[in-house]
């Protein structure tokens, strides 16, 4: 057992000498730069890039499954911010702290974590470029995330910090929790959600419960309006809209895609035309996989999603490249932080087998997903899945019966128990 | 609430710190272990559980890991969560992940109750001892599980769920147990959960 005090944490975040300090300046866009092979392979390697759900627990697991394989880590950020549990934070039910981990575990594995962003990858040498140097792998997992459409939304590029997505945890996160704060009573919040497939199917409504039901208990003439892109609420819909019978302020328009922003008027547009005025707006532009995943080639004919084999996680475009998480597509599974986990963890387990010469077992996820209706209960749906002629097929779905504390207290424990699964 | 996530915006934020527990998970071989990497999502890395809610599964006895599976798959003791899970683990080879978790070795929860309750809960265990023993550790003859070192509140809520009914709640070999169950106040639960949990 280890526990990461303050100061290890600081030392083994990027401060410290070599590497990790090139690889953090690098982050910011200054010198110095990474040059050449910055860290020479002496035996076999993994590269994953990016830290998140998928990512950091494919990191752990491969060390885990063979510490005799070096594993990189790529990840810009120098916290794990969780995306289950944000919407919390704008009800002000959680705070932003206690959903924000260091890497420092990772660490303890002898995962090389560097803060840097990929540049590129070129699958033909097995290289990862990073800034102006690179780094060899024998496997890659790519792990990207989502990446925000902007141009599906006309102003919204330009509108940058002032419309805000709140949909990857962290700043903007604290940011909209601060406009809702400030919203004055009687103000209308607008929340939009954008058309599948986008991470975290129930994300949005679980978000229009939180601020329903701050507004309702603190500024109680106040309206929620969401402007849903679907011709329904696309996960666990009864249970949300049971849940919405307490939140007579929540106005839900299904089939209503938001196409336009204007910040000066305050003001989103429909594509019907309809026009709706805000106080505070929070919208969830449609998604794509992250940037490397498309710069690279990984993405299929439609440019936003990575088609992968089932079993393995392999992309079906470039060999020895894997790619888990939010940007796969292909799987009849959701777009879920406990999905990226698991793919995380099968993927580290095929990688290992593949580099040790040894038939990959077959092995399917799983997914558990709970929502907060209010500031004391949850619902959820989980899903069992089974390989079956090489496919992921699901078992079976059951959703809780109904919304309780009961549900609420799991999902602190599930939480706690990710966590731990994903960076511990 | 409001305040700190004002406080934390404006400094860094040094986060959570999380406790490894990996090191009982083990390398990954036998036919269980990656079978059983769907499982640590909740109940931890090889079955340690770190949480309050979710129970410890490493070290369980391979008949009580079996029933419960039998029994959440059939529907017999209702969770809309381990349901799906149970049909996986049925699906993947009941076997390998049974003798998986009960190979792994078991830590207590990390979890520790306030004294005076585990005090109380110890002077209210008497009826307990009959099926699960003085020490806790169960009775495989008996049907009965090892309660000792478990989450307190994993252990209240099935008591609660023993209570109302909830748990298996058409199978006949435990209405004895349900019936000393209804005679139990709230409160004693809780004690009871503290008092079990703290057993090792």
């Amino acid at each position: 057992m280890t526990r990461l005090t303050r100061r290890e944490f600081l030392r083994t975040s990027g401060t410290g000498a070599g590497l990790g300090l090139l690889a953090a300046a690098g982050v910011a866009g200054c010198a110095p730069a990474i040059k050449g092979d910055f860290a020479p392979k002496a035996g076999r390697r993994v590269v994953v890039i990016g830290g998140g759900w998928g990512g950091a627990t494919a990191a752990k697991y491969v060390r885990l499954a063979d510490p005799s394989i070096e594993v990189v880590l790529l990840e810009p950020n120098q916290q794990f911010v969780s995306c289950p549990f944000s919407n919390l934070v704008l009800s002000g039910v959680r705070s932003i702290d206690s959903l924000t981990f260091g890497y420092g575990g990772l660490r303890s594995h002898d995962v090389k974590v560097y803060h840097a962003a990929a540049s590129a990858i070129e699958p033909d040498t097995r290289r990862v470029r990073v800034g102006e140097g690179y780094l060899e792998y024998d496997r890659l997992i790519v792990s990207p995330g989502v990446e925000f459409q902007w141009e599906q939304v006309d102003g919204l590029a330009e509108a940058q910090d002032r419309v805000l997505h709140a949909w990857k945890a962290g700043r903007q996160t604290v940011q909209l929790a601060r406009q809702l704060e400030a919203m004055p009573d009687g103000g209308v919040f607008v929340l939009t959600v954008p058309p599948v497939a986008y991470r975290c199917p129930p994300g949005p409504y679980e978000r229009a419960c939180q601020v329903a039901w701050y507004l309702k208990t603190r500024k109680p003439k106040s309206k929620l309006v969401v402007l849903d892109a679907n011709q329904n609420v696309v996960s666990k819909a009864a249970l949300f809209r049971a849940a919405w019978k307490d939140y007579p302020n929540l106005e839900y328009r299904a089939s209503n895609k938001v196409v336009k922003v204007d910040p000066s008027t305050r003001e989103v547009t429909t594509d019907f035309g309809d026009r709706v005025k805000y106080d505070v707006v929070n919208l969830i532009p449609p998604q794509r996989a992250g940037t490397i995943a498309v710069q690279a080639d990984l993405v299929g004919a439609d440019k936003r999603w990575c088609e992968v084999d089932h079993v393995t996680y392999e992309s079906v475009k470039h060999k020895n490249v894997h790619v888990v998480g939010d940007s796969t597509i292909g799987l009849p599974v959701p777009k879920s932080g406990n999905i990226a986990n698991a793919m995380g963890k099968i993927c580290a387990v095929a990688v290992v087998h593949l580099l040790n010469g040894k038939e990959v077992p077959s092995m399917a996820p799983g997914n558990t997903c709970y929502s907060w209706v209010n500031d004391r209960e949850a619902i959820a749906v989980v899903n069992a899945y089974k390989i079956e002629g090489g496919k992921v097929v699901q078992i079976e779905q059951k959703l809780t019966p109904s919304q309780s504390a009961e549900w609420a207290q799991h999902a602190d424990g599930w939480a706690r128990s990710i966590w731990q699964d994903i960076l511990a | 609430m409001r305040t700190t996530i004002r406080l934390v915006a404006g400094s860094l934020s040094l986060g959570v710190v999380l406790v490894a527990g990996v090191a009982a998970a083990g390398p990954l071989d036998g036919p269980g272990a990656a079978k059983a990497l769907a499982c640590s999502a909740c109940h931890g890395p090889g079955g340690q559980s770190p949480s309050n809610t979710m129970p410890i599964i490493a070290g369980i006895a391979p008949w009580y890991f079996k029933k419960a599976i039998e029994d959440y798959a059939g529907g017999r003791r209702p969770s809309p969560e381990m349901e799906p899970y149970a049909k996986y683990v049925i699906q993947a080879g009941v076997d390998d992940l049974a003798a998986y978790f009960t190979g792994q070795a078991r830590q207590p929860t990390a979890m520790r109750p306030d004294a005076a309750a585990i005090e109380r809960g110890r002077a209210a265990s008497k009826q307990c001892a009959i099926c699960h023993g003085e020490s806790g550790r169960g009775d495989a003859a008996k049907g009965s599980p090892d309660l000792r070192g478990q989450p307190p509140g994993y252990l209240r809520h099935q008591m609660l769920l023993f209570k109302a009914d909830r748990r298996n709640p058409a199978d006949e070999t435990l209405k004895a147990l349900k019936a000393l169950m209804k005679t139990v106040p709230d409160d004693q639960i809780g004690d009871l959960a503290a008092y079990y949990s703290s057993l090792r």
